[in-house]
């Protein structure tokens, strides 16, 4: 019985799981600067701003991350500008990636991470959200830098160190590491915030002055969200990570055995009705010449497809396996 | 669809088809792969040099450039390799469209040379009364009564039998190949089809119309699949009552005879009804308009695809649906 199907053994299939990663510069010219800030967008509610990595009024431009600014009822004051909405996104915030006690109140967030152990609180942050299109399924843990200007002493730079190794499951939002100033271990220094690797958000204390260039104070009583945001965009000097994604494969192993696949249906393989590739030869051996592979269901609809980049010659003195990979 | 870059090592381009990302989205298992098939789509066969030296035979034909892989299920993997258990020698069969018998040879008499297919009454020139209409397609194009369907190759696609499509398969030797009375042997015997045609403009029906065949599958480009087996579908294939026989007078295949399927389509209800997909995917064309006054059509150019399941080999049937607008 001529066949042009071969049934996919259950052995003939193998799952995967890959992780790739990709390298993410952000650097402080696309933040503020090079596109004189109409890739920053603005809004109405003030409640947070959002970078672009081009002019958003262009159809090309991505939306990277937001940036935000809150802090806790502990410094509440109705005559802060913005009062309701910074303690609103405080409040989102530490909901989100620090969820409640046994009581059903937000906590907030804990600078070292042991909740239950106490300890200080960052009880005002500034939080970078970044986008999806740059943090994929998650950060790469141990490969976040952020550096900023620090005043008349140069540099600044915050890293999650470490945290391949070190991180903290305690949140709702998945896991998170610490980020210090200091890569030298194994005592960093105190934590000076929180990345969210699942969530992708960094909070940053705003609490301790390692601003240099803002005004702690200024962030609290006198600037809006956005001008506490838009004084951390104008120290930004270079951002750093990896993203993960997580590729789940099937590999279908295509076997074309020495008696498979040898002879052809396309239009131009036939003369009449005898095989071009014989050479008027009956006892030669037949070729084909393998450019495509297709995957079928049980009811024969093709449901993918992968293609050789260039012609493979079957014959009966051959056997090949293809090894045909779907990532989802 | 680009090319593959073939100057380093051989590399495999994967992607799902429509239809596999849609079944994968219903989410109710019918995503499930299970076999797999090879194609040569890009291949001329006809580029073999049987008289170069060994090795250089087909030099032009494994530096074709092969194109990335189709996303659309139904413009990949048009021809594919076939396994075979015996070697059949120098002859392959193949399916060929049978325009010599009475029932079908209309498509070669009118000014078309195709199958015209009248999609309602008003153009069928069918009345309850048993009158004439206006828009009768047959008169409309020549020197014919009413009812000359046989004649002039036009199908009934509103009601009733008429004439059908008959497809034959087997060894079209030569003079020199297998004769019409050898049989053909059981593995290169055809004893399955698939039917392939846009669902918005027709369905499949026996030719004597006394059956409508089930249909298999319809894609997410609504093209409908028919598949009909001899052991099942009698009224569709059937033994070529020429096989083992020297005759030739209605044969269209030279050397041994397989099967023969033989069908006919019914207009949608859409068509019938409607100009909606006259106006969106034809045009109007005008017939000479003699002896009998000219008349103005819709029409649709479409083909339908009959392939032979066993063996791969297949053939397009180009139709033209039409429906009368007005006289010209």
């Amino acid at each position: 019985m001529a066949t042009t199907f071969k049934n996919i053994l259950s052995t003939d299939m193998a799952t995967t799981r890959t992780l790739l990663h990709e390298a993410i510069p952000i650097t402080g010219t696309i933040v503020s600067g090079t596109y004189e800030d109409k890739n920053i967008k603005y809004y109405a509610h003030g409640m947070f701003e959002s970078v672009y990595d081009y002019p958003y009024l262009s159809s090309s431009a991505n939306r990277i991350f937001d940036l935000t600014y809150g802090y806790s009822s502990g410094l509440s004051a109705p005559a802060n500008p913005q009062n309701d909405e910074k303690l609103n996104i405080y409040s989102e915030m530490s909901l989100v990636l620090m969820g409640t006690d046994g009581t059903g109140s937000i906590q907030e967030f804990d600078r070292d991470g042991d909740i239950v152990g106490g300890g200080e609180k960052m009880n005002a942050c500034i939080f970078i959200c970044y986008a999806r299109l740059l943090t994929k399924d998650e950060i790469k843990k141990g490969s976040y830098t952020f550096s900023f200007i620090d005043g008349s002493l140069g540099l600044k730079t915050l890293g999650d160190y470490g945290a391949q190794t070190d991180y903290r499951v305690n949140s709702p939002a998945g896991e998170y590491g610490l980020l210090y100033t200091s890569s030298v271990g194994p005592d960093y220094g105190d934590p000076v915030g929180h990345l969210y690797y699942q969530a992708g958000i960094a909070v940053i204390t705003a609490s301790d002055g390692i601003w240099p260039n803002a005004s702690q104070s200024a962030w609290i009583d006198t600037n809006s969200i956005t001008g506490a945001c838009d004084d951390v965009r104008n120290m930004w000097v270079d951002n750093n990570l990896q993203n993960t994604t997580e590729l789940n494969s099937t590999i279908y192993f295509c076997r074309a055995d020495s008696g498979e696949f040898n002879y052809s249906s396309n239009d131009t393989y036939l003369t009449q009705s005898k095989i071009i590739v014989k050479n008027d030869d009956a006892s030669a051996n037949p070729q084909s010449y393998i450019t495509t592979i297709g995957l079928y269901s049980a009811d024969n609809e093709l449901l993918a497809t992968a293609k050789l980049s260039e012609p493979v010659e079957k014959n009966p003195t051959n056997s090949l396996i293809f090894r045909v990979r779907l990532d989802y | 669809m680009a090319f593959l870059d073939n100057s380093g090592d051989i590399i495999l381009d994967a992607v799902l088809t429509d239809t596999g990302r849609m079944r994968m989205a219903k989410g109710d298992g019918s995503f499930k792969i299970t076999k797999f098939a090879l194609g040569d789509d890009e291949i001329n066969y006809k580029l073999f040099d049987g008289t170069a030296t060994t090795g250089e035979q087909d030099l032009q034909i494994m530096s074709t450039p092969i194109l990335e892989a189709f996303s659309n299920n139904t413009s990949g993997m048009k021809s594919k390799l076939i396994s075979l258990a015996n070697n059949p020698g120098l002859y392959m069969p193949v399916i060929r469209e049978n325009n010599k018998v009475d029932a079908t040879t209309g498509p070669t008499s009118n000014d078309y040379n195709t199958w015209l297919c009248a999609v309602d009454a008003e153009t069928q020139g069918y009345t309850s009364s048993g009158g004439d209409t206006t828009g009768d397609l047959v008169k409309a194009l020549g020197d014919y009564s009413a009812g000359d369907f046989f004649k002039v190759g036009v199908l009934t696609g509103f009601q009733g039998a008429g004439p059908y499509i008959m497809v034959d398969q087997g060894i079209d030797s030569g003079e020199d190949g297998p004769s019409a009375v050898s049989a053909i042997s059981a593995e290169l015997y055809e004893s399955q089809y698939l039917i392939e045609m846009d669902s918005r403009l027709c369905s499949l029906i026996s030719s004597d119309a006394s059956t409508t065949a089930a249909v298999s599958f319809i894609d997410d480009d609504q093209i409908a699949s028919y598949y009909l087996s001899q052991a099942v579908n009698t009224t569709f294939v059937e033994t070529n009552p020429g096989a083992g026989k020297p005759e030739a007078s209605q044969q269209v295949i030279g050397g041994p005879r397989g099967s023969r399927l033989m069908f006919a389509i019914r207009a949608s209800l859409n068509l019938q009804t409607s100009v909606a997909l006259f106006t969106r995917l034809g045009s109007t064309f005008t017939t000479p308009g003699s002896p009998n006054p000219a008349q103005t059509y819709f029409y649709i150019d479409s083909n339908i695809r009959v392939t032979g399941v066993t063996t791969g080999s297949r053939v397009d049937i180009p139709i033209r649906f039409c429906k009368w607008k007005e006289t010209a």
